[in-house]
């Protein structure tokens, strides 16, 4: 599910997250955070681009370590543009609360250079 | 289990049921989008159906695999309503807790409920006899845009 990635001019670690991101994932998905977290990223990038599905408790997941990342001086971003999972940023209100990027060029062309950590 | 019904002419029940464990909600999001096509929902409305019923069966909270997860999908015409009821735990049987550990759990919770709001026309939960039941009404036509 991760890989941490260099992309561009931009080396962030990166979590990519495939199918359907559910209950089920949700456990999977806040304990890779949790360990990049743990290795000191205060930046992570979380690719949503080859996801079809976000329910709510993955997206808690996220929200929360959103709060982290931030409270730490970094961020959270998240690269995705299925219709679908944008459709429930949107009704959450959370398109305005998370930075979103359609693709990793875009990603880049907007984020400064992150050290890895 | 999935069993399926005709209650009268126009009115189809299935009914679904199976140990409360995240790795198996995946079946009731199958069966909402087949239930929702039968009822003649776009494939927007498909989606939210599907994204609802998964939103009712999390609103319990941690779910665990000692317990049954009992949904009733009941399609009218072009309305479809979903009833998902959560069972006491099996004395005995000491399930594994899905779910997130930290804080990210109780915060989905509350984004599943706004989820809800937008999604369908009319849901809501009770509690009786250790048992707790989410329900949920969804019409032809209501998709969120």
């Amino acid at each position: 599910m991760d890989q941490p990635q260099t992309h561009g001019d931009v080396a962030l670690p990166a979590i990519v997250l495939t199918g359907e991101i559910d209950l089920a994932v949700a456990p999977v998905l806040e304990a890779r955070l949790e360990r990049l977290r743990s290795e000191g990223a205060t930046t992570i990038v979380v690719d949503l681009l080859r996801a079809t599905f976000l329910d709510s408790i993955a997206l808690g997941v996220l929200v929360d370590v959103l709060g982290q990342c931030r409270e730490a001086g970094g961020d959270l971003y998240l690269v995705v543009d299925e219709p679908r999972i944008l459709k429930v940023l949107e009704i959450t209100g959370l398109s305005d609360i998370f930075a979103l990027y359609p693709s990793y060029e875009i990603l880049d062309r907007n984020v400064e250079e992150v050290p890895l950590p | 289990m999935i069993e399926t019904f005709a209650k009268t002419e126009k009115d189809e029940v299935i009914e679904l049921s199976f140990p409360a464990q995240g790795d198996l909600i995946t079946l009731a999001r199958f069966t909402a989008a087949t239930v929702a096509a039968r009822a003649g929902f776009d494939v927007e409305e498909i989606e939210d159906l599907r994204l609802a019923v998964d939103e009712l069966c999390v609103s319990f909270g941690p779910l665990t695999g000692d317990r049954l997860l009992r949904i009733e999908f009941r399609r009218l015409d072009e309305v479809v309503s979903v009833e998902c009821v959560l069972h006491p735990p099996v004395a005995g049987s000491p399930g594994s807790v899905t779910g997130p550990r930290g804080d990210g759990g109780s915060t989905g919770l509350e984004l599943s409920e706004q989820l809800l709001d937008a999604l369908v026309d009319a849901h809501g939960r009770e509690a009786a006899g250790g048992m707790q039941c989410a329900w949920l009404r969804k019409r032809r036509g209501s998709a969120q845009r």
